[in-house]
């Protein structure tokens, strides 16, 4: 789980930089949650562009969210960085009051959409990409909603491991009220990913460094003294979220398709 | 022998514009009073072309980007990276290493070895060289190989067997790993064979990698020449672009092959007759 956090940094502002001016951007975009993802993602996003090229968007439901808010001013107050307020609750209350739920879950995924939606007019108007903040972690069991805070323009955290966000966390100077937060989707009050997921981070990532990185069966994870239940079920988080991570497949009935073999690099001329 | 190494980031199917990258390094090459500049793997290209292949695709012998290197190449030698469409194979793609002398094409070198699997996909675009030859350049017997070639033990044998001194390797390897204390741990890897594959050969050895971002991954950078005794003579840095001059003394290799007689007590007939019967003895 060991990173070499300066090379680490080094690596992801130079991709974040080199990313955003391949397709002609100064700016980068990113949704404060108050939570620690974002928090290194900005600080990283500083480092690379600028401060002065960074937006923070804080979209809070409401009043309910006040600590976490205070924590999203406190790193746009850290690192310098243009930080705007947009509440979510009037937007996301008109459409709940025509189509109530009690379903938190359904909630919480229409607000992650609600902020997405914010996020990608906010890039149109101050012609700003938005950085995704999704983890490793979160991206292979499937913690994300689809379309909401799963989407962005470019994620440098995509390949590190929550523990390894941690650690770049503790090297970027992120302070440390904010690194001892239980991590949250928050997408209802007092949610915690620990709880909804019925483990650590640490163990939740050292099962998924043997599955994923080291390519092992879950039996031989669990020969690892790993307790069975738990790889087996974070083993069938990994194939059932796999529609989170790809683009939808596209019937093919041409002879040539997207996707099937229209094939070009996202770079292309970049 | 005064060696530059171009660890540049090309931009992806854009021709136009890494002509433009390479003539001004030829430039900078002539000033520094180098004898050779070696470009990474598919330098005119960029590496993850894919579907770009094709637009990609020239003909050395009749290219006008090649006719401007070669121009500007007069006095000085070079290594180039691009994508092959021989006329005589049309619709094949290689992905290709040129020497070129005097503004002349001295040998070409078609990547042998695809690397077809995790992050690679280059068998679906590109097809598989054929060859693996020494040839004679202005500084010795040298050989070409790209990126996997050179981490297959026969790619360096046969050059070795061939009468190679000199071996160039150009790379376009991401990088892969990030918890040691310098670079990505695959750099550690190419080192470490570099390193062996000068001592075994008692050859100095060459390796020019890329740098810069494609689709998320890194390219590594810390291109690198060793001596015919294995010391490292030159590295320019992990993952940032460089322009690396390095002197060599080729009266090395001669010094090396008394004191290391590897070469001398070589026997490829008792390689020869043992591949033959290894390779008839391969079952389905």
């Amino acid at each position: 789980m060991k990173i070499n956090a300066p090379f680490v940094e080094k690596i992801l502002t130079a991709f974040i930089k080199e990313e955003l001016g391949k397709f002609g951007f100064k700016k980068g975009i990113i949704g404060l949650s108050g939570g620690l993802d974002s928090a290194v993602c900005a600080s990283l996003a500083a480092r690379a562009l600028g401060s002065k090229n960074v937006i923070g968007l804080m979209m809070p439901y409401g009043e309910g969210f006040g600590p976490d808010l205070n924590d999203a001013r406190a790193v746009a107050r850290q690192l310098k960085i243009d930080a705007r307020l947009i509440d979510i609750a009037p937007m996301v209350d008109a459409y709940f009051i025509r189509n109530p739920t009690r379903d938190l879950l359904l909630k919480g995924n229409k607000m992650a959409r609600e902020r997405m939606s914010i996020l990608y007019d906010w890039s149109a108007r101050e012609r700003a990409l938005i950085l995704g903040t999704s983890n490793k972690t979160e991206l292979l069991v499937g913690y994300g909603t689809i379309h909401g805070d799963l989407a962005c323009a470019i994620n440098p955290l995509g390949d590190l491991y929550k523990t390894q966000v941690r650690a770049l966390a503790v090297h970027l100077g992120i302070p440390e009220s904010l690194r001892a937060k239980a991590p949250s989707a928050g997408l209802w009050a007092g949610q915690t990913d620990e709880g909804e997921l019925g483990l650590s981070y640490t163990e939740l990532d050292e099962i998924l460094k043997h599955l994923v990185d080291g390519r092992e069966s879950p039996e031989e994870v669990i020969a690892r003294k790993f307790p069975k239940t738990q790889v087996k079920k974070i083993a069938g988080l990994i194939r059932n979220s796999e529609f989170k991570r790809q683009m939808p497949p596209i019937a093919k009935i041409s002879p040539r398709t997207i996707g099937h073999d229209f094939l070009y690099p996202y770079d292309w001329d970049k | 022998m005064k060696i530059a190494l171009a660890q540049i980031a090309p931009t992806l199917g854009n021709i136009a514009t890494n002509l433009d990258l390479h003539l001004d390094l030829i430039e900078k090459a002539r000033r520094a009073k180098a004898d050779i500049l070696v470009f990474p793997e598919l330098s005119l290209t960029g590496y993850k072309l894919r579907d770009l292949v094709e637009r990609a695709a020239l003909n050395p012998q009749t290219s006008k980007t090649f006719k401007k290197l070669r121009e500007a190449g007069r006095d000085l030698d070079m290594v180039v990276g691009f994508v092959e469409e021989k006329p005589q194979e049309r619709g094949q793609f290689y992905n290709s290493a040129a020497f070129l002398h005097k503004g002349s094409i001295l040998h070409i070198h078609r990547k042998v070895f695809l690397p077809n699997s995790g992050m690679f996909e280059e068998l679906r675009f590109f097809a598989q060289g054929r060859n693996i030859r020494a040839f004679d350049s202005p500084w010795g017997r040298s050989g070409m190989l790209i990126c996997r070639d050179f981490l297959h033990l026969n790619a360096n044998y046969l050059l070795f067997a061939d009468g190679a001194e000199i071996s160039i390797t150009i790379s376009a390897a991401p990088g892969r790993g990030v918890a040691g204390e310098k670079g990505f741990a695959t750099s550690r890897m190419w080192e470490l064979i570099g390193e062996t594959v000068a001592r075994l050969t008692t050859s100095v050895v060459i390796y020019c990698n890329r740098v810069g971002f494609e689709d998320g991954a890194a390219f590594a950078g810390g291109s690198f020449i060793f001596d015919p005794y294995g010391h490292k003579v030159a590295q320019a840095p992990y993952f940032d672009p460089a322009f690396l001059l390095a002197e060599i003394d080729l009266g090395d290799i001669r010094k090396a092959r008394k004191a290391m007689t590897f070469k001398r007590d070589d026997k490829p007939e008792v390689t020869l007759a043992n591949m033959e019967r290894i390779v008839r003895s391969y079952e389905d």
